[in-house]
């Protein structure tokens, strides 16, 4: 595991933020355990989405297919946590959490960054998933510096 | 022919810190300030609005208050829930559905909670369900502030914003909270105090942020027919509007672009007034930036010039600037209890009353009150004016 730039440890997870998952969004969680980034597809209008839902939101039709996302994606735009009163966030500050929009059209995301330097954040950066194994039954997804 | 509407009586609670009164007191405080304001009784009220607390609160108070009111309202759209009461209230009125309304709030929020609204993680804590959004969001360790932050850095990257410009925002606010005995932060302030102070989550400093208080508010509007026989002069309702782009930043498909660029242009083309007309702005200033893209999108400022508008003249935002904002020291020095909504419209209402002391606005004719709620999800603006104007 790099160095990071928080003090404590990303690996453990309190039980307050545990996901249940749902027959709706019981793929996204299973797959982020595994290593796949998984978003949903529109076969009417072409586009993405994160998370889970019955219809599409950007066409509204509900011809929704699974795919697995190639993980690369941008940052829209970033912030340095300082500040997080909660256990265990508090003993990871300061962490950098991302806005991303995945290379797939219509899906973004936010997700915590452990691995990016505050210093190092930029808006427009590449970037790419990276899987944390929480459970038998679901992780998450973080994502890190490209390259 | 619809009916004229007014707002006729305000009151504000103790504050900013009451450790003594549990949210409904500061609420039937408020509510009782706001009767003798008017100059009309319990037996007037016919209609009553609140939001904050869940399921049938206002429904609660109305008990507790001693009220049957034919007409209720809880829109619950974070802390512009009052823009978008007055507007119901303001329709519902016109329309002959109920004559007399009191929109009311309250909350002990810094006495229960302390100061951990923004950056305590959120409403997931200790195993409260989690919004469908929230479920993806809180395990990044994202803040409220951190929300809020990230819309902030996406403008500073489009537009060149800067901090000292988020800051000037936080020093004109201070200035008027100067002036206001109730302000809880009463000391003034410079550009460098703010950008010294701690970053909560960048861009966003601790003097970049609302604070955390007490405190109650209450509002009464009524025919323009019923308030000739009231206390006060009226202060007339012209126009109002409301927008929803999200709930989580998530889905905040432009974060440097919020609903008042939709909801502000239908309320000043229904009051018939341009920018250019507003003597006076009630913003809410949860962070610094929350004024900035406002001020934009409801067209004091072209998009992206929101900086240069608020440092330009010495500052439009003080006293005999260009648009004298949240006169009575803003969420951002005077009060913020939980939510500040409601705290807009009376400020607005005693400017255009005149009543505003060392903070009179003069010859105030038209001011707007604009509530941002979430994480600048939900917006509502509403126009108020003299009768004259």
């Amino acid at each position: 595991m790099p160095e990071q730039p928080g003090g404590g440890g990303w690996d453990e997870t309190p039980k307050w933020l545990a996901p249940r998952p749902t027959p709706e969004d019981g793929e996204y969680w299973e797959g982020a355990r595994r290593g796949e980034l998984r978003i949903q597809r529109c076969t009417t209008c072409g586009m993405h989405q994160h998370y889970a839902r019955m219809l599409c939101s950007h066409c509204g039709a509900q011809t929704l297919e699974w795919v697995t996302a190639s993980g690369a994606g941008t940052v829209y735009s970033f912030t340095v946590v300082r500040q997080n009163g909660v256990p265990p966030f508090n003993e990871r500050l300061p962490f950098v959490v991302a806005c991303v929009d995945l290379d797939e059209p219509g899906a973004r995301m936010i997700a915590a960054m452990p691995e990016c330097p505050p210093e190092q954040a930029r808006i427009g950066m590449r970037v790419s998933a990276a899987f944390r194994p929480a459970t038998d039954e679901y992780g998450f997804v973080d994502f890190a510096p490209a390259g | 022919m619809q009916r004229r509407v007014c707002v006729v009586g305000v009151g504000l609670s103790d504050g900013p810190k009451t450790p003594d009164m549990s949210a409904t007191m500061l609420e039937a405080q408020s509510f009782r300030r706001a009767l003798d304001d008017a100059g009309c009784e319990k037996r007037d009220i016919d209609g009553l609005a609140s939001a904050g607390y869940g399921g049938m609160h206002e429904v609660m108070l109305a008990e507790y208050l001693g009220l049957t009111p034919r007409w209720t309202e809880s829109t619950s759209v974070g802390g512009s829930s009052f823009e978008f009461h007055t507007m119901h209230a303001y329709r519902a009125i016109q329309n002959g559905d109920v004559d007399t309304v009191a929109i009311v709030y309250g909350n002990n929020q810094l006495s229960a909670s302390g100061r951990t609204l923004g950056t305590g993680g959120g409403g997931g804590r200790g195993g409260m369900a989690m919004p469908l959004p929230m479920a993806y969001e809180f395990p990044t360790g994202l803040t409220l502030v951190g929300a809020y932050a990230m819309a902030a850095q996406r403008h500073m990257h489009e537009y060149g914003t800067t901090p000292e410009q988020l800051a000037s925002i936080a020093v004109q606010t201070r200035e008027h909270a100067t002036r206001n005995p109730r302000a809880m932060y009463r000391d003034p302030i410079t550009v460098d105090d703010v950008l010294s102070s701690k970053l909560v989550a960048d861009p966003l400093h601790k003097l970049d942020c609302c604070v955390i208080s007490d405190g109650g508010c209450c509002l009464i509007l009524t025919t323009e027919e019923r308030a000739r026989d009231m206390a006060r002069t009226p202060v007339y309702v012209r126009g109002a509007a409301g927008g929803t782009t999200h709930h989580s930043i998530n889905a905040m498909a432009d974060m440097t672009r919020t609903a008042a660029a939709t909801s502000g242009p239908k309320a000043f083309a229904e009051a018939g007034i341009t920018p250019r007309d507003v003597d006076m702005f009630a913003m809410y200033d949860s962070f610094t930036y929350t004024v900035l893209v406002v001020l934009e999108d409801l067209g004091f400022a072209p998009k992206g010039e929101g900086g240069a508008f608020v440092t330009d003249n010495g500052g439009n935002l003080r006293l005999g600037g260009a648009l004298p904002t949240n006169t009575d020291g803003g969420g951002l020095s005077c009060t913020h209890p939980g939510m500040r909504g409601l705290f807009l419209l009376c400020e607005a209402t005693r400017q255009l009353r005149g009543e505003a002391g060392d903070s009179q606005v003069d010859g105030a004719e038209i001011a707007v009150a604009h509530g941002s709620g979430g994480w600048l999800s939900t917006q509502g603006t509403v126009v108020l004016g003299t009768e004259a104007a």
